[in-house]
């Protein structure tokens, strides 16, 4: 297709021209898929979870790799500074236990009063525990691999979370593997509240690492620096009380936070059930 | 008579086309998709689009890298690695063949610079339909934040263009 004219052959120019409406017919099924994908995505689940399968395996042998070499050298730096650091462990020690005892103190009461209360406590399972091996580095979306699918029961939607607060939920699930959205996604929206006050705030990711915090109710800005947001279970899909962001930075009437659950640090994350399943499929009748 | 000359061939004497020298273009378009199971866990998505650096990489280079129709296919690959909305690199990469065909006809010369910014215009125009199709899924960032990417991805492409050309050396034996 260099030239406009391939010269006197026939078979030449048919050519030519063939393979110039192959490259039409590209652009309009790939227009044509594109739209299908943005409209309706549940299309392509099994596609998209087939190629997870090829992509999340060989992440995960790559990661035991380059975590197994990190490892080596962060290990070798821990000798360097023992005698301190043993110190500051021991200190740290005996400052826990104490908030230990008066945690556990807290505990008891607190079930006294759920008993007396007779508020019913659902037990919090777990589908399954997989790592985060990898992640969209070249997008302006914010996903990550997650190394378990479903054939452990992970299903489409479910909430993720890791030791360290949410890390987002399950938006692609092949086999093998599945893809988080990640909280920091621009499309990530989750009820929250401050953990300080209990004021409801929205956390929306910013696309960049970062999450967007907004009181629910308009007026004085509630937010400190150092603020922990955490889930308030609002909506079903994610369980309350789970950490989310803690406040790096004030703006005119939110806050710039930043996610507890480093995906790049979190060695495990942990895949939940939809907290009120009933609810979620409500929700999602509503707005198809 | 030279010794060196009655072993066997050394060197680039008497060396051919690599048996694979078709396929091998789109082979390492196939492989730089496959970079997106690297297991780079990123946060602010700043990497380049290997796949798309490698495809006008070697359309920049020749015109008969592949059939143009193969830039279909080998962008379904591209979308189902990175996961991006599937047809995106679809339409995009034939549209890149095409554009790149049109403008073969235009331009009188080529060399580096004019390389380089035809392909700093194909990157703009793919960094600026990514965020066009996360906007369409409500997940567009601020666009500054677009510029980073931006400028990583032109920064790198001279990187990509010196590889290729040296795969393009290497598979056609010269």
């Amino acid at each position: 297709m260099a030239t406009a004219r391939p010269g006197w052959s026939r078979r030449a120019q048919y050519g030519l021209f063939f393979s110039f409406l192959a490259v039409i017919a590209g652009i309009v099924i790939g227009v044509i898929l594109l739209t299908l994908s943005l409209v309706a995505p549940q299309q392509f689940e099994r596609v998209r979870g087939a190629a997870l399968d090829v992509t999340g395996p060989v992440a995960g042998a790559l990661h035991e790799v380059t975590s197994t070499a990190a490892g080596v050298f962060t290990g070798a730096g821990n000798y360097w500074d023992a005698a301190n650091q043993n110190a500051k462990l021991k200190r740290e020690r005996a400052a826990m236990l104490q908030r230990m005892v008066e945690a556990k103190a807290i505990f008891q009461e607190n079930r006294e009063l759920k008993a007396t209360l007779q508020l019913r406590e659902r037990g919090r399972s777990t589908i399954a525990v997989g790592r985060i091996v990898g992640s969209s580095f070249n997008s302006p979306r914010r996903f990550a691999i997650l190394s378990t699918g479903t054939s452990d029961g992970v299903r489409v939607g479910m909430p993720v979370r890791s030791s360290m607060g949410l890390v987002g939920r399950i938006i692609d699930a092949g086999a093998l593997a599945s893809r988080v959205q990640l909280v920091s996604d621009r499309a990530s929206v989750v009820p929250a509240r401050l953990l300080r006050n209990g004021i409801p705030v929205i956390a929306q990711g910013r696309g960049d690492g970062s999450i967007d915090v907004r009181p629910l109710e308009v007026g004085r800005n509630p937010f400190k620096r150092g603020d922990i947001i955490i889930t308030s279970g609002t909506g079903g899909l994610y369980p309350p009380l789970v950490p989310i962001a803690r406040v790096v930075k004030l703006d005119d009437d939110g806050a710039v936070a930043l996610p507890l659950a480093d995906p790049a640090t979190t060695s495990f994350a942990i895949v939940e059930p939809p907290f009120e399943p009933t609810a979620v499929a409500a929700s999602a009748l509503e707005t198809p | 008579m030279v010794r060196a000359a009655l072993g066997p061939p050394r060197g680039k004497i008497g060396r051919g086309p690599s048996p694979f020298a078709a396929y091998l273009p789109a082979a390492t378009v196939v492989a730089a998709s496959f970079l997106s199971a690297l297991p780079i866990v990123s946060t602010s998505g700043w990497y380049p689009n290997f796949g798309f650096l490698v495809l006008i990489s070697w359309r920049l280079l020749r015109a008969d890298p592949w059939p143009p129709w193969w830039a279909a296919p080998l962008g379904f690959v591209n979308d189902l690695f990175t996961g991006y909305p599937l047809g995106f690199s679809v339409a995009l990469w034939s549209a890149t063949m095409l554009a790149l065909d049109l403008i073969d006809r235009r331009t009188m010369w080529r060399d580096y610079w004019i390389e380089w910014v035809l392909a700093t215009v194909l990157i703009a125009i793919d960094q600026g339909l990514q965020w066009r199709v996360a906007a369409a899924a409500g997940a567009a960032p601020e666009i500054p934040r677009m510029a980073p990417p931006l400028i990583i991805s032109i920064c790198v492409f001279p990187v990509f263009a010196w590889l290729i050309s040296r795969i393009d050396a290497w598979r056609l034996g010269r």
